[in-house]
């Protein structure tokens, strides 16, 4: 496993120029709450991702099935008093999370190609371990209703007490599993 | 000036996009810059290697707590209206397992 601040090259060789090395942990997470913050004054509502899935989701099977889309509550519910099932705030957001992830990597000189995984599996296994953990991030934050962003982070700074719940189970979670795919990563 | 400024109607759905990509751009900033581009560096929490994650988020956190309180205390910010998500705890702590395997099986 790399030290913190190294990145893992393709070669699996760490590196650490001075330009790849992150932020202050400590720096960055008052930043990003100076963000959240400001979310909160400007609209009344934290930030979230996944719910732009579930937008695209919805467009997607609008387009394809209309029928079934307006016959389901939920596709329906995002349809209703819209003008387009893309155009939510939470679409826009994420619009600009990619903006923003990108311009911070590009400064940082972060910016290559590369599947990012331990030195001890294969790119196709990693590729289909990722496809699977996003299928179990995409069920999990529907059926608690948000993400990391959505309920830990946001929920997490308004002491909501089910987003605490969730964020908690998510490091359990995460940690009850990690010794079982310690080989995707170390 | 009160706040949540949309919630007083400071501006309508149209400006209410801009927003949402101006501080979307600030949100993904300081996740790239804090390393959670990296699936290696998140996941290394989950291995006690780098703590990026515990430090980032709680410091997130714990920072827009004294903001939201301090906000609301003087009155300018009015926290009955900002938005909290329903507590449905059985789903809640089932969907937080569920993506917490995720996570630390996919990595992000």
């Amino acid at each position: 496993m790399a030290a913190p601040n190294q990145v893992a090259t393709d070669s699996g060789r760490p590196e650490t120029p001075e330009k790849t090395r992150y932020m202050n942990p400590y720096l960055a997470g008052v930043g990003l709450g100076l963000v959240l913050l400001a979310s909160f004054v400007i609209m009344g509502r934290g930030l979230g991702a996944s719910g732009a899935f579930s937008s695209l989701v919805v467009f997607a099977v609008d387009t394809v099935a209309p029928a079934h889309a307006q016959a389901n509550d939920f596709y329906r519910g995002y349809l209703e008093g819209v003008d387009h099932p893309l155009k939510s705030w939470l679409v826009f957001l994420l619009v600009g999370i990619l903006v923003g992830g990108f311009v911070s990597g590009a400064l940082g000189g972060r910016i290559r190609r590369m599947i990012e995984k331990g030195p001890n599996i294969s790119a196709r296994t990693r590729l289909l371990l990722a496809f699977g953990g996003g299928i179990l991030i995409g069920v999990g934050a529907k059926l608690a209703r948000g993400c990391t962003s959505g309920q830990a982070l946001s929920g997490g700074a308004l002491l909501n007490a089910g987003s605490w719940a969730f964020m908690l189970m998510v490091f359990a979670g995460g940690y009850a599993l990690a010794y079982f795919v310690r080989r995707q990563w170390r | 000036m009160s706040a949540p400024w949309f919630k007083f109607g400071l501006f309508g759905d149209e400006v209410s996009f801009l927003v949402a990509f101006a501080i979307g751009i600030g949100f993904g900033f300081f996740l790239e810059r804090a390393g959670f581009g990296s699936a290696r560096k998140l996941a290394a929490q989950f291995y006690f290697t780098d703590m990026a994650v515990f430090k980032v988020m709680f410091t997130a956190i714990v920072t827009a707590m004294l903001g939201l309180f301090y906000l609301g205390w003087i009155g300018v910010l009015d926290l009955e209206l900002v938005y909290l998500t329903g507590t449905f705890l059985p789903a809640q702590i089932v969907g937080g397992v569920i993506l917490g395997f995720g996570f630390i099986i996919g990595g992000y």
